[in-house]
């Protein structure tokens, strides 16, 4: 129970991660009007949101969590 | 009223700051309505900037700008501002028969069902020659340039119902006879000879 836990943990900090660095290259290529904007949002944005997605959804799917809010403070 | 990439600037704020938000506060994601807010910041929300910013993306493709931003492509934008009536895309963007801000696309998309995708994968494929490859030494199309294309505006319109045309019609229409052929409308870009071409700058 601990390592799934822990794996959901680690997976859902990590899906942020990247959900956050894909957000972020997508912000950051809509001020720039060039083929090279859109090729870093599609490759770059795009690959770090949908890996965010998919770990997102792999982390509730395979490590399903606690509904006890203690047992975050616990770990 | 605020335009859509404004709001799409507030989505992805708003999105990056419940991520950072739900990872720093982990455990409000153990409550049932933590996890609806998990679901949102770490799945809808992102989907949702991401198909938007990809809309986004497209529709700045459109803009002449855009095409213009490669160096391959800054004489066909020169071309644009020749001064002689001659000059088809010339005369076509400086009367505002298609708009000069999307000159290029106006004429050089497809005009057939699903004609949009095929042009932006055309598109992906001179991203893929530009930065990978050899582009073209002339570039020229893909593709013989079809007459579907200007007969999207022209067809049906006073100017275009001359004895000329009308003669030729089903040639026309079949491709058989290109718009752009000698004799006909047969100065485009020419951009071997534009740097010889008097410009029209256009007034403030």
């Amino acid at each position: 129970m601990n390592a799934g836990r822990r794996g959901f943990s680690v997976s859902f900090r990590l899906s942020g991660i990247l959900l956050v660095i894909g957000l972020c290259v997508e912000a950051i290529s809509l001020f720039w009007i060039h083929p090279l904007a859109f090729l870093s949002f599609f490759v770059v944005g795009g690959g770090f949101l949908g890996a965010g997605v998919l770990l997102y959804l792999s982390s509730i799917i395979f490590h399903p969590s606690s509904t006890n809010p203690n047992d975050w403070h616990a770990r | 009223m605020p335009g859509p990439l404004a709001i799409l600037f507030v989505l992805l704020g708003t999105t990056i700051i419940l991520l950072v938000v739900l990872q720093l506060r982990a455990p409000l994601t153990a409550t049932p309505a933590g996890k609806i807010l998990a679901f949102l910041a770490f799945c809808a929300l992102p989907i949702l900037c991401g198909f938007w910013g990809l809309n986004e993306h497209l529709e700045r493709s459109k803009q002449t700008a855009f095409c213009l931003s490669c160096h391959i492509m800054q004489p066909y934008g020169r071309s644009l501002y020749a001064d002689d009536p001659m000059y088809i895309p010339a005369a076509h963007s400086q009367n505002h028969r298609i708009p000069a801000e999307e000159a290029c696309y106006t004429c050089h998309t497809d005009y057939a069902m699903y004609g949009t995708i095929r042009v932006k994968l055309h598109g992906l494929r001179h991203i893929y020659v530009q930065y990978f490859g050899t582009p073209m030494n002339p570039i020229h199309l893909y593709d013989p340039y079809n007459n579907r294309e200007c007969l999207h505006c022209h067809a049906g319109a006073r100017s275009f119902e001359n004895p000329t045309h009308m003669a030729l019609l089903d040639q026309i229409k079949t491709n058989s006879l290109s718009c752009v052929s000698s004799g006909c409308h047969d100065t485009i870009h020419n951009v071997a000879s534009i740097d010889k071409v008097k410009i029209w700058r256009p007034q403030e």
